[in-house]
């Protein structure tokens, strides 16, 4: 049988963002795979090293809408250990529910698309009905429905009182039913089943090899989530499941995001339970002294890192970080691996790429 | 004889083919889109939103990429709304329209019927785009996948209506001894018809030819302006044609008081029976893949139209 090449983007109805996919076809199963990336290199690394490290909190928002609160708060950490700062309890506790809200969201953008690109229109709909929820807590919260700005070296720049406090356990609360309704319809809908059961399959040897992070490496069987392994903010205070799956495939890697949309309200809820009065804010801006440091955390899309090196002026000598899905999309190949046709999209949607971060 | 001719010439150009099977297919591709987005809680577009994309697309530049092959990749549309129109004018519409006299016959029909998915077909493959080339052969999978139901849903029919192979010959049937809607025996035939009907306009589980996430669209991704417009066009009509078919051969049921009755009420048969096969299918599905949907063809509708086959004629 022939083999011919078909384009699967830079511009793509199932792709996000901008990437370019060469796949090398025979009749409707794919045969071979060129992965090209570098469509929005923005050169951020490089504009971190001109700003100081105030500006950088704004500038590392502005890396990727789905982690724009990933990006700051590890940032912040990064600094705050050059800088040997601990951040007040309460701020702990709200940098948590950050987190958790922007991972709410993004993991529910993410399997809304994965119905959209079965053609599941309603499916998608209906998610997204729901991530408007989440949204609707982003703005009744933070006063932005994408990125936070919540922030800052040393603690975080808002505060809940009363008020906010009784809307967000309403919000969460009413989220939940739909949220379970929803995981029923993924795990169980004959359809989504047969579209996305045993495709795409990583297995936990390749999942190994490769170092895949975040829900790929969670839905392939490897329990690790830096929340548990290496806990940050208030992590360390609050009870949850690493969610894993053993299928190792497209619905595995679903179904584990789901899971944890459903952990992040719980966490949620176990802030507002815990957390203590006080400040949320150093009192003074802190002094940067020459030094090296890494922070990570777990964004939506797995582990996060960055690395920071401080000469002692007012901006980073060198600012570095590693996003999860540089680590996920090398796992593309293996993934894909005589897959057909149809399920390129919705295999290059399992692993929940993010360009922007990646290239930068 | 000359009559005939006028008569034909009618059927063809305005009624029922024609203008009124345009304006029609139109307003219920509108309606689709309002019911679809109804059913996902959107507002939709207006219902001439069909109408206006038309008019819009007329009035762009025809662009035909440099490897395709010009002649086919302007015939292919042309061809095939010509072929759904012709289908559009053969289709009887109980108490209003008996048919052009002699050319009702159903084998007839599925002949023509296939024609807006050759059209596909040659269009995709002549477009020279790869997405084009994996179009053609989704779309010709499906077409052999949905014709065995179709093929066996026309015979059962035939046979019930004492071997009628005239359309007019089972609507008369039908007005006689009942619809077959209310049969039991035909009603698996009904069933692997309304499955057919999704499957041949590409909604629902069936969006496969055309899944705008996969291959972009395939057959149609090359046509632009008033090239697209008649594909549009095309599968206007053709809804039309499987709709006003669908009514024929299961609820041909007439009420009292001429032509001014009849045909609003046939109007609202196949609106209902769109709503149904269409509208609601194509938003409680997604869609399967191409070797799923052919087993899943060859599984459910064909059984069920060869169960109200062996039906009619052990019942005969």
């Amino acid at each position: 049988m022939a083999t011919y090449s078909i384009p699967v983007g830079p511009l793509h109805v199932a792709l996000e963002e901008p990437m370019y996919f060469r796949v090398d076809i025979e009749g409707e199963t794919v045969k071979g795979l060129e992965i090209s990336a570098g469509h929005v290199h923005r050169g951020m690394e490089s504009l971190a090293l001109q700003r100081n490290y105030f500006q950088n909190i704004t500038l590392t928002e502005r890396l990727c809408s789905l982690c724009s609160n990933s990006h700051p708060c590890t940032y912040c950490m990064a600094v705050e250990n050059v800088a040997g700062i601990d951040i007040p309890e309460r701020a702990r506790y709200l940098r948590v529910m950050a987190d958790e809200i922007k991972r709410l969201a993004s993991n529910l953008f993410n399997v809304g698309i994965m119905a959209h690109t079965i053609g599941f229109n309603s499916l998608f709909m209906h998610v997204m009905e729901i991530r408007e929820q989440a949204q609707d807590i982003k703005e009744g919260v933070y006063g932005n429905r994408m990125d936070l700005a919540a922030n800052c070296i040393g603690g975080v720049k808002y505060d809940l009182d009363d008020g906010i406090e009784s809307f967000l356990r309403t919000q969460l609360e009413e989220m939940k039913r739909p949220l379970d309704e929803i995981y029923q319809i993924y795990a169980k809908d004959p359809l989504i089943t047969a579209r996305t059961k045993g495709i795409g399959i990583l297995p936990k040897k390749d999942a190994v090899r490769l170092g895949v992070v975040g829900p790929v490496a969670r839905g392939s069987g490897i329990a690790y989530d830096v929340r548990d392994k290496a806990p940050y903010s208030a992590y360390d205070q609050l009870s949850f499941t690493v969610q894993t799956e053993e299928a190792a495939d497209v619905r595995s890697r679903a179904l584990v995001r789901l899971r944890e949309a459903m952990d992040a309200i719980s966490l949620m809820e176990q802030c507002l339970e815990r957390m203590p009065k006080g400040p949320t804010v150093p009192d003074c801006l802190p002094e940067i002294p020459p030094g090296q440091s890494v922070a990570r955390s777990e964004a939506p899309r797995g582990e996060l890192i960055y690395y920071l090196k401080s000469d002692g002026t007012d901006r980073p000598q060198r600012l570095k970080w590693r996003v999860p899905t540089y680590m996920n999309w090398e796992a593309l190949h293996a993934m894909m691996h005589n897959c057909k046709i149809s399920d390129i999209p919705l295999i290059i949607n399992s692993i929940d790429p993010c360009i922007s971060c990646t290239e930068r | 004889m000359i009559n005939d001719y006028i008569h034909a010439g009618i059927a063809l150009l305005i009624f029922p083919g024609g203008l009124f099977a345009l304006a029609t297919g139109l307003l219920f591709k509108g309606m689709d889109r309002i019911a679809v987005a109804r059913l996902q809680r959107r507002v939709g577009p207006p219902v001439l939103q069909p109408v206006f994309d038309i008019i819009k697309l007329s009035t762009k530049e025809i662009l035909i990429p440099e490897s395709a092959n010009d002649a086919i990749f302007k015939l292919a549309p042309m061809m095939g709304l010509m072929g759904s129109l012709v289908c559009a004018a053969l289709v009887p519409i109980a108490g209003v329209w008996k048919g052009i006299p002699g050319a009702g016959d159903i084998f007839v029909l599925l002949y023509l019927f296939s024609l807006p998915a050759l059209a596909f077909m040659f269009g995709g493959s002549s477009s020279s785009s790869p997405f084009g080339a994996i179009g053609f052969s989704r779309e010709m999978v499906i077409m052999f996948a949905y014709e065995i139901p179709l093929l066996a849903t026309l015979l059962a029919v035939a046979v019930r209506a004492d071997w009628s192979l005239s359309l007019d010959g089972i609507i008369a049937y039908q007005t006689a001894n009942g619809p077959f809607l209310l049969d039991p025996v035909m009603i698996p035939a009904f069933l692997a018809y309304l499955l057919f009907i999704p499957g041949t306009m590409g909604a629902g589980l069936f969006d496969i030819p055309e899944a705008e996430e996969e291959v972009i669209e395939g057959p149609v991704l090359e046509y632009s302006g008033p090239l697209l417009a008649l594909f549009n066009l095309m599968s206007a009509v053709k809804l039309m044609v499987v709709l006003s078919l669908g009514v024929a051969l299961f609820f041909p049921l007439l009420l009292p008081g001429g032509i001014w009755v009849n045909l609003p009420f046939h109007l609202v048969k196949c609106l209902v029976l769109m709503l149904t096969a269409v509208s609601l299918f194509r938003a409680s599905t997604g869609r399967l893949r191409i070797d799923q949907a052919f087993i899943f063809f060859l599984k459910y509708p064909s059984s069920l139209a060869y169960v109200s086959l062996l039906g009619a004629f052990l019942l005969r």
